[in-house]
């Protein structure tokens, strides 16, 4: 008998067989591990949503918004320019035009009607939306059978003293119209495939609401955008650490016109803030323009506000150039059905 | 021929990997660690199931460190603890209170809410703004806003007012008794020094104002605005209206804010005489010495300016006159000797030199005390128009 190495010895205490592996359980093992790769990258494609912002497993939505745009009409104006001397009669004369306030608001609807109050100016200094202009919207929309007004934007500075000193609460006494106040639960998060905006948490409450959407916005200069018209007024719906978006200013004021298709916009250019904007403070900086701008096309009445109502030069203002390319509006006003009336 | 027993095969050489003997406490070991794995998955599984807020969002509370940044945070008056009492009452009921909705909640509060976290209250910080006026009473608390977190007062406007260093604001609002709804806002900025306050009251300036007896840098707008620089702050004044009694409340309270601000024009000789038409924002600087490379050029203001559609690079030293005309005349000498130079007609008292060095153009002037001009402009005629229109006041 062969005396036993004592290295080997030791080596096979631990070896089951004895045996190497075989090329048949080689194999058998590679198919495993590479059939458990394949399955792992198939359940990992399964699971991937690029387009999802929470983390999770189940699809999740944000707050994607109706269009309350009304019905396209190829006979009445889609832009009107009313020129006069009080709010009431030169917005009458600018809604009339476009066919009267019937065209936007039927009997029964509930109307959210989107001041632009982001500051706690006094009206004269323009840098908010007038009292007399809610005052005359909010008629014309009652006048029309709204069953119920809703006033509502999220302010930079506190809410109460905006809505406040700007005279709005005033109106909204006076006329019994709801102000709707950014209170905490107000806010859901929003999802929009846009150029900058994608999901923010947004002023969700008054869309619950309402069934018509009108923007009512002062006309005014904007040291970082050139100019706050309708379509940055509807910044005042984001919630959250918004200014962040300062960034990038005109991508996401173009975004506003992808993310809100309103039944209405009115710009106000009755005193128009020329300079020291947004938030002006000398009564200098306002010049009387005279004239409001209604219209279904954001785009095309902030078009004709920043060269008409603000004096300026098209094409340093950016967004606009974004939101027409991007196919949200069309800047070239006069290519639309309009029409200019005195009041 | 047979091998030898002692004699292996090199498979047979090769150690075996498998392993049959392993330790109780290792296999327990290893379950564990499946068993862990298997219960963090399931946990990610059942939360990642439905949306909450409340895992993805800052809790505010961990922010304490950096509370700073929004201190201040204007608010809701009277919503906060720590804030300045007697705010809320002069606020009329609100239409949204008398329907019952819930009080409004201000930014900061929104973003914690919106996160799910405990709002954290802001509590104001610094001192209160007290007017110890007749005929007036506080709207709310002060509110306090740092150079970081002003464009929560005023937004888009901030960065303009960063430019001249800012470095906080004090705010606060008063009605007024004798006129029901009437209110007046005081604005006070404070700034890191005279020159940057200047600089940014400058930029506001209304053309139109009116110039104030209380005030060497202030001027009232439209009747209704004051605006004035005293020490390092800038001061605004706003009426809500013109009735008699707001206007007059807005008046006493700018003369009053004057009064109680340390008076301080450090460094402001020169600065003042920059004309603010064209001036762009950002631009100025303040040179102690050596400008332009010359020993003799001392306190120098410098700014840029937009004119006819060029850029004009213009500065002006303050100095005894005898000073400003040795440091004219030093200045033409060494321009001549590295280029051409033309002496031009006198305009308005002043005296002009104009010289070409390195491709770039200078129009140097020295008026009584004041010594300044264009240098380094692209366009000879647009740097000589400015020059010379400043010097006969059509340039302010």
């Amino acid at each position: 008998m062969t005396p036993q190495n004592p290295d080997e010895s030791t080596e096979d205490s631990n070896q089951p067989s004895g045996s190497p592996v075989s090329r048949r359980e080689f194999l058998l093992r590679l198919g495993a591990t590479g059939a458990l790769i394949a399955g792992s990258g198939i359940a990992a494609k399964m699971l991937w949503r690029p387009d999802h912002f929470v983390p999770g497993f189940e699809k999740e939505k944000g707050l994607q918004l109706r269009s309350y745009a009304p019905e396209v009409s190829s006979v009445l104006p889609s832009l009107s320019i009313a020129h006069g001397t009080d709010h009431e009669g030169t917005i009458r004369a600018a809604i009339g035009a476009l066919g009267g306030m019937h065209r936007f608001i039927q009997k029964g609807d509930v109307v959210m009607i989107k001041p632009n109050v982001a500051f706690d100016r006094p009206p004269p200094l323009a840098a908010t939306t007038h009292p007399d202009a809610l005052r005359a919207v909010a008629k014309l929309v009652l006048e029309a059978g709204a069953s119920r007004v809703v006033v509502a934007d999220n302010p930079i500075n506190s809410p109460t003293g905006c809505f406040l000193k700007s005279g709005l609460t005033a109106v909204a006494s006076e006329m019994n119209l709801d102000l709707m106040y950014p209170v905490s639960n107000a806010f859901s998060p929003l999802q929009l495939n846009g150029e900058i905006l994608k999901n923010w948490t947004f002023f969700s409450e008054p869309f619950k609401k309402a069934n018509k959407v009108i923007g009512l916005s002062p006309c005014k200069d904007h040291n970082l955008c050139h100019a706050s018209m309708t379509m940055k007024n509807w910044y005042g719906l984001l919630g959250g650490r918004r200014n962040q978006f300062h960034q990038h200013i005109h991508s996401i004021v173009s975004d506003f016109a992808l993310m809100m298709k309103p039944t209405l916009v009115i710009l106000d250019g009755m005193n128009v803030l020329m300079s020291n904007g947004p938030t002006g403070g000398r009564l200098s900086d306002v010049k009387p323009m005279n004239t409001v701008v209604a219209g279904t096309d954001m785009v095309a009445v902030d078009s004709y506000g920043y060269t008409h109502l603000l004096e300026r030069d098209l094409a340093e203002l950016t967004y606009i150039h974004k939101a027409h390319e991007r196919g949200l509006g069309n800047m070239n006003w006069k290519d639309l059905l309009y029409k200019e009336v005195q009041a | 021929m047979s091998s030898t027993p002692n004699h292996k095969t090199p498979a047979a050489k090769r150690k075996d990997f498998v392993r049959t003997n392993i330790p109780l406490s290792e296999n327990m070991t290893s379950t564990l660690i499946l068993m862990l794995l298997v219960c963090a998955g399931v946990a990610i599984a059942i939360k990642g199931r439905h949306f909450n807020p409340d895992i993805f969002n800052v809790r505010t509370g961990s922010l304490d460190s950096t509370a700073a940044v929004v201190e201040g945070k204007s608010q809701t008056p009277g919503s906060v603890a720590g804030a300045e009492p007697m705010a809320e009452k002069s606020l009329p009921a609100t239409n949204a209170t008398a329907k019952g909705q819930a009080a409004p909640a201000s930014p900061s509060e929104e973003s914690s809410a919106e996160g799910g976290g405990a709002g954290v209250p802001v509590a104001a910080k610094g001192e209160a703004m007290e007017i110890l006026l007749g005929g007036i009473k506080p709207m709310s608390p002060t509110e306090f806003y740092t150079a970081d977190n002003l464009f929560e007062k005023i937004d888009g406007r901030a960065p303009a007012y960063q430019g001249f260093h800012v470095d906080k604001l004090r705010c606060r609002s008063f009605t007024v008794d004798a006129s029901a709804g009437s209110f007046v806002d005081v604005y006070e900025y404070g700034f890191d020094s005279p020159v940057d306050a200047f600089g940014m009251f400058s930029m506001e300036r209304d053309p139109k104002g009116t110039a104030l007896d209380f005030a060497p840098d202030g001027y009232c707008s439209g009747g209704t605005s004051w605006f004035f620089r005293q020490g390092a702050v800038y001061v605004q004044v706003i009426a809500s209206d013109q009735k008699p009694e707001t206007v007059a409340a807005a008046a006493a309270i700018a003369k009053n804010r004057a009064g109680a601000l340390p008076a301080d024009d450090k460094g402001l000789a020169g600065r003042r005489s920059l004309p603010s038409a064209g001036l762009i924002a950002d631009s100025v600087s303040y040179v102690p010495e050596n400008a332009q490379g010359q020993s003799s050029f001392k306190d120098v203001f410098q700014a840029k300016y937009k004119y006819q559609n060029a850029e004009l690079p213009f500065f002006i030293m303050v100095a005894k006159p005898e000073e400003a005309a040795s440091a004219w005349k030093s200045f033409q000498n060494f321009c001549g000797r590295f280029g051409k130079v033309d002496v031009l007609p006198d305009v308005n008292g002043g005296k002009i030199f104009m010289a070409q060095l390195f491709g770039k153009w200078k129009v140097v002037y020295q008026r009584g005390n004041e010594l300044g001009g264009v240098f380094d402009a692209s366009s000879a005629e647009a740097a000589r128009a400015f020059v010379e229109k400043y010097l006969s006041g059509e340039i302010k």
